[in-house]
């Protein structure tokens, strides 16, 4: 099983995973322009499980995002097993 | 202090060793010396880039920039961990396949032959060997602090010692060994960073631990707890920039090489998932909780500054020592000692892959690639090895000559210099139009804007910088690669036949 964007780009399930991975990191910049990880109006700093701050917060589910796309498309997908 | 150097003693003893071990048992060529003989598997391979990439920045600078900035500067640690798994899925099975098939030895060596340009070598050699020699002197450095703040002898003699390993390190084990005692090294980094972690969490938060921080951050100051931070620095735009030059980390050449080292192409299939789930959501949230969170609740940067004054330091120096500060004066001193041993442990696993990047460029790309074409395989792993002592004595002379802030030099000069043979690798790899005058045109802007970007300060400013030092010159770089390319006659058939065709048909086949 071998990763290469070239192969990638040539299936569709590859472009998705591409275009995936893409999107994310745009979304992750667009959320970061829309203040997430900044205090509230009320001046609050947003704290999940009464300590992670939304910077942490975003991270993780950044790569929570990329570890579910990688196991998806190079566990059933991946046409050159 | 007896402790300290019983401890220090000890833990030098077992690298020496290991190296010892590692030179008796190599197949003495210039592939094993330089890539392990090419039979690094997943797990080693992991241990080795991680800490490879885990400098003593994590145990120093990381946390540090994160006390007195606030938490947006993690957005590097997300786009890292990207850029390295986009390195293991995208880009290094191509590179590991092309060096396996015609026995390169080197990331620079790949290029060169891709683009049949002795000159691209030449810049590639120089440009990245400028950004990463001083990055191998400042681990030693920042282990000094530690060191003398624990044995009360001179930092000096911390830098020595750190030196001493390193050089023994890499020139009698080469790249294996350096892969081997990665394990070991990051062994004792882990456990020192966690156990620390921990032993103070409960130590001085024992009613609610990290939610007890949390809680005496939110009352004493709340901006410590969101962006842009108490001094206002990670705006939205800065903190994007930040993510982008995290993005970049497959571009850092100590980094690359390693996946010239690997045994076969299964690794590339597992690699990432250690990277997401280990690197990700474990390794790197460590440094970040103790950067941004427990150590500005256990110590009020009010009283940090007063520190820094009564040391005569600036504020953030004395912040990037501010874990240690914390674990010496909370915890046993047996503790701190293994604490100090993880630092150096950062800091040689780092610096000795550095090093053996370094002097295979050397080496390989410069000596025998420009000088010595037709030099033997002991003759370049002899040069590798001088290499080797002339790279940390020129290493410390510069760091010495620029100490800074730990973190702002990883983020602001090394990244942005490593990226500059970004353009020409990915499109080297992935993209048959590239040419070796878009190449050579391209990599020359980009490293030339970034210099004098760096060093053109107009009132104070660095005008010629926008959002980021890489930003425009890896845009330049990367447009100058493009357009150059362009306008120029494209590759041979017979380069699109070695380094295209033969590698889809290499990865593709079952038996690899």
């Amino acid at each position: 099983m071998m990763a290469c964007m070239k192969e990638m780009m040539r299936h569709g399930p590859g472009r998705i995973y591409l275009i995936s991975l893409l999107l994310s990191i745009i979304v992750f910049i667009v959320l970061l322009f829309l203040g997430v990880t900044e205090v509230t109006e009320a001046g609050e700093p947003i704290v999940l499980f009464g300590w992670m701050t939304m910077p942490l917060v975003i991270g993780v589910l950044f790569v929570i995002f990329w570890l579910i796309a990688y196991l998806i498309y190079f566990f059933f997908f991946w046409p050159y097993r | 202090m007896i402790t300290a150097v019983v401890s220090l003693a000890v833990f030098g003893a077992i690298v020496v060793v290991m190296a010892a071990y590692g030179y008796r048992i190599s197949a003495k060529t210039a592939e094993d010396y330089m890539l392990g003989g090419r039979t690094i598997g997943v797990v080693v391979m992991f241990f080795f880039v991680l800490f490879a990439v885990s400098s003593s920045w994590t145990f120093y600078g990381f946390p540090g920039l994160l006390y007195t900035q606030g938490p947006g500067y993690v957005m590097f640690i997300w786009g890292s961990v990207a850029g390295f798994a986009g390195l293991y899925m995208f880009l290094g099975p191509r590179l590991w396949a092309l060096a396996k098939i015609n026995r390169f030895l080197s990331p620079v060596e790949v290029l060169s032959e891709r683009y049949q340009s002795k000159a691209l070598r030449l810049i590639l050699s120089l440009s990245i060997l400028a950004f990463i020699v001083p990055y191998v002197g400042i681990q030693p450095l920042g282990v000094g602090a530690g060191f003398e703040a624990l044995t009360g002898l001179p930092a000096a003699w911390g830098a020595i010692y750190t030196s001493v390993i390193l050089i023994v390190l890499v020139l009698l084990g080469g790249m294996r060994i350096v892969a081997w005692v990665n394990i070991f090294l990051g062994t004792v980094y882990v456990t020192a960073l966690l156990g620390s972690l921990v032993w103070i969490v409960v130590r001085l938060f024992p009613d609610g631990g990290l939610v007890q921080a949390a809680s005496v951050l939110a009352e004493r100051s709340p901006e410590m707890l969101a962006t842009p931070g108490p001094t206002g620095e990670f705006t939205s735009l800065v903190m994007a920039g930040t993510f982008i030059v995290g993005l970049l980390a497959f571009s850092w050449p100590h980094i690359a090489i390693g996946c010239m080292t690997a045994r076969d192409k299964s690794l590339f299939k597992w690699f990432p998932l250690l990277i997401f789930v280990f690197g990700g959501l474990f390794f790197y949230i460590i440094p970040f909780v103790w950067g941004s969170l427990v150590a500005p609740a256990a110590v009020p940067p009010g009283e940090l500054a007063e520190m820094a004054a009564a040391s005569g330091v600036e504020v953030q120096i004395e912040a990037d020592r501010v874990v240690q500060t914390i674990i010496t004066r909370s915890l046993p001193e047996w503790f701190s000692v293994f604490v100090l041993l993880g630092v150096i442990a950062a800091a040689v696993s780092t610096a000795a892959v550095q090093l053996m990047t370094s002097s295979v460029i050397v080496s390989r790309d410069v000596v025998q690639g420009l000088f010595r074409p037709d030099a033997s395989d002991r003759q370049i792993t002899t040069w590798a090895r001088w290499a080797v002592v002339v790279i940390v004595l020129l290493s410390l002379f510069v760091s010495v000559l620029s100490r800074g802030a730990m973190a702002l030099y990883l983020t602001d000069v090394s990244v942005p210099g490593f990226a500059q043979w970004a353009p020409a690798l990915v499109g080297g790899l992935l993209w048959k139009r590239g040419t070796r005058q878009g190449a050579i045109a391209g990599t020359l802007a980009g490293v030339i804007y970034l210099v004098a970007s760096l060093l053109i300060v107009v009132g104070g400013e660095r005008i010629l910088v926008v959002g980021h030092p890489v930003i425009p010159s890896l845009l330049i770089n990367t447009i100058v690669y493009i357009v150059v390319s362009k306008l120029t006659p494209r590759p041979s058939e017979q380069i699109e036949t070695q380094f295209f065709d033969e590698v889809d048909d290499y990865l593709k086949s079952e038996a690899r």
